[in-house]
């Protein structure tokens, strides 16, 4: 059954529970059916025809959940983008998916870094949705009991994913822009439900342990389970969670926007595990190949990219993804990670190519060259850096490189330290050593 | 004090425009525990997660009274 068949569903069987919460905002099963038929007459009136795209913000509330549901009512695609993207940004992205045809099963196509470092278009079929789904309402147990609280961006395949098994298990979503209210965050365990979840970044659930240590402890009774992953979880922090949270379900999960939610650990216990994943979920295949890369298949996989047959076939080969991904299965059966191969710097969940913020930053007319690197934040965990060489007699302060990247690129990908440098360091053949800067 | 709570504010996030309307819309989760760290260091004060409000992130001058107002707690 898709999202869509389940909210109609619910609203025949139980009318007036409740589907999602936002803020001071609420809306019933029965609510948000009649919500979406109508936006999805609205879409169609302006022109909207099936199997083509429709690009539009995923703003961080209600409305989201009604245009994107809509939009596959419609039968046509959804493409939301970042509800902070520049608008050059977005008209380029909409401009790309308009110019081009899609195959009559794609329903969503997401706009990632991923596994290849630069952001493209992930085509995700129906089938693709629905398996994903099955996963997480299989491993991770979601019930018609649960509040599920989506804080991270609603374009992100790790938020975005949670609000198909809420609703298709007659959950409830609560939507939150971010953690940074943290009093919004803990109000939501004074609601009415009895079982809350949700999914957190390593960083975010730091950040919650430093800030709240207590406030969390309080809630506990009421925590279901909380999901991690994106990056990875310390052993120090999973233990500290444990603690916090001694009978909630914890779990690490590998997933990722071209392969679907694959494989889940639930790290509570007792042996909190780094780098564990746990096994495969239900619907999915994992193998390890000979260069010790994670190949996942199963129906959870992304149809390709969009209008990019070379990078797709780079990493979708016989029905098999080729993750960038490292790891190996111990003799239990559970896959580890250990690494990943390339450039991309994983900063809060978020994958971002150092290059694309480089050419943001050389733009500058002041910088003459520069790299962007990862460097450690005592709080954050790993945060972006810029190395940069200003041209000759400037002087630049760090946040006028900022604002300009910052005009640029989505807000994740601007660089939290800058440091002027004499010169960067690059290889032989002149291209950036970024070796160099790892060690 | 307002001087330097800019001054430091901007050096740890420069991309944040401390000048604007409503400085909370500006600042993600990450943001404002930099503000916390960064001030717990300089005033040699302490933050909980229930000081992470709109109201106490409106503005760099909502910043200042809330920082004026833990050290008058000390």
């Amino acid at each position: 059954m898709t999202l869509e068949q389940s909210i109609f569903h619910y609203a025949q069987t139980a009318p007036d529970r409740v589907a999602a919460v936002c803020g001071s905002d609420s809306i019933s099963y029965s609510e948000l059916r009649d919500a979406i038929a109508r936006r999805a007459e609205e879409l169609r009136a302006s022109g909207l025809q099936p199997h083509r795209p429709y690009t539009f913000r995923a703003t961080q509330d209600i409305d989201f959940l009604i245009t994107y549901c809509a939009i596959h009512y419609a039968k046509a695609i959804a493409v939301p983008l970042e509800h902070k993207a520049t608008e050059e940004s977005f008209q380029s992205i909409k401009s790309q998916v308009e110019g081009c045809s899609f195959a009559e099963d794609i329903v969503d196509v997401l706009y990632t870094t991923g596994t290849t470092g630069k952001s493209k278009g992930v085509m995700l079929s129906e089938m693709a949705l629905v398996s994903c789904t099955d996963n997480f309402i299989a491993d991770l147990h979601f019930s018609e009991e649960l509040l599920f609280i989506i804080s991270g961006p609603l374009n992100h395949i790790a938020s975005l994913f949670k609000i198909h098994p809420t609703l298709s298990a007659g959950g409830t979503v609560c939507i939150l822009d971010g953690l940074k209210d943290m009093s919004a965050f803990f109000s939501v365990f004074d609601l009415p439900f009895k079982k809350v979840a949700t999914f957190l970044v390593p960083a975010s659930i730091r950040l919650i342990m430093q800030l709240a240590y207590d406030k969390l402890c309080a809630v506990s009774d009421k925590i279901d389970f909380i999901e991690t992953g994106a990056a990875p979880i310390t052993k120090q922090d999973m233990e500290l969670l444990s603690k916090a949270l001694p009978s909630s379900r914890l779990y690490n999960t590998l997933g990722g926007t071209e392969i679907g939610a694959v494989c889940t650990y639930n790290f509570n216990d007792g042996r909190y595990m780094e780098g564990c994943i746990g096994r495969p979920m239900k619907n999915s295949v994992v193998e390890i190949s000979e260069e010790g890369n994670l190949v996942v298949s199963g129906p959870t996989i992304m149809s390709g990219y969009v209008a990019d047959q070379q990078s797709t076939s780079q990493v979708l080969k016989d029905g098999k993804i080729y993750t960038a991904d490292l790891g190996y299965v111990d003799d239990e059966g559970l896959i580890h990670l250990t690494g990943r191969q390339g450039d991309v710097i994983n900063i809060g969940g978020f994958k971002i190519s150092p290059s694309e913020v480089e050419a943001a930053a050389i733009s500058h007319p002041d910088i003459k060259d520069c790299i962007c690197i990862a460097a450690t934040h005592p709080v954050i965990g790993q945060v972006l850096k810029l190395l940069y060489v200003p041209a000759e007699g400037c002087q630049l302060k760090s946040h006028a490189i900022a604002r300009h990247i910052k005009t640029l690129v989505e807000p994740h990908k601007v660089p939290t330290y800058y440091e002027a440098v004499e010169t960067v360091q690059r290889t032989y053949n002149g291209k950036l050593d970024r070796k160099y800067y790892k060690n | 004090m307002r001087e330097r709570i800019f001054e430091i504010l901007s050096e740890s996030l420069p991309a944040v425009d401390f000048e604007a309307d409503f400085l909370f819309g500006e600042l993600d989760s990450m943001g404002i525990v930099t503000i916390f760290v960064v001030l717990a260091k300089e005033y040699n004060i302490s933050f909980d997660a229930m000081d992470a409000t709109p109201k106490n992130f409106k503005s760099i001058d909502s910043i200042v009274k809330m920082v004026e107002q833990k050290i008058a707690n000390l």
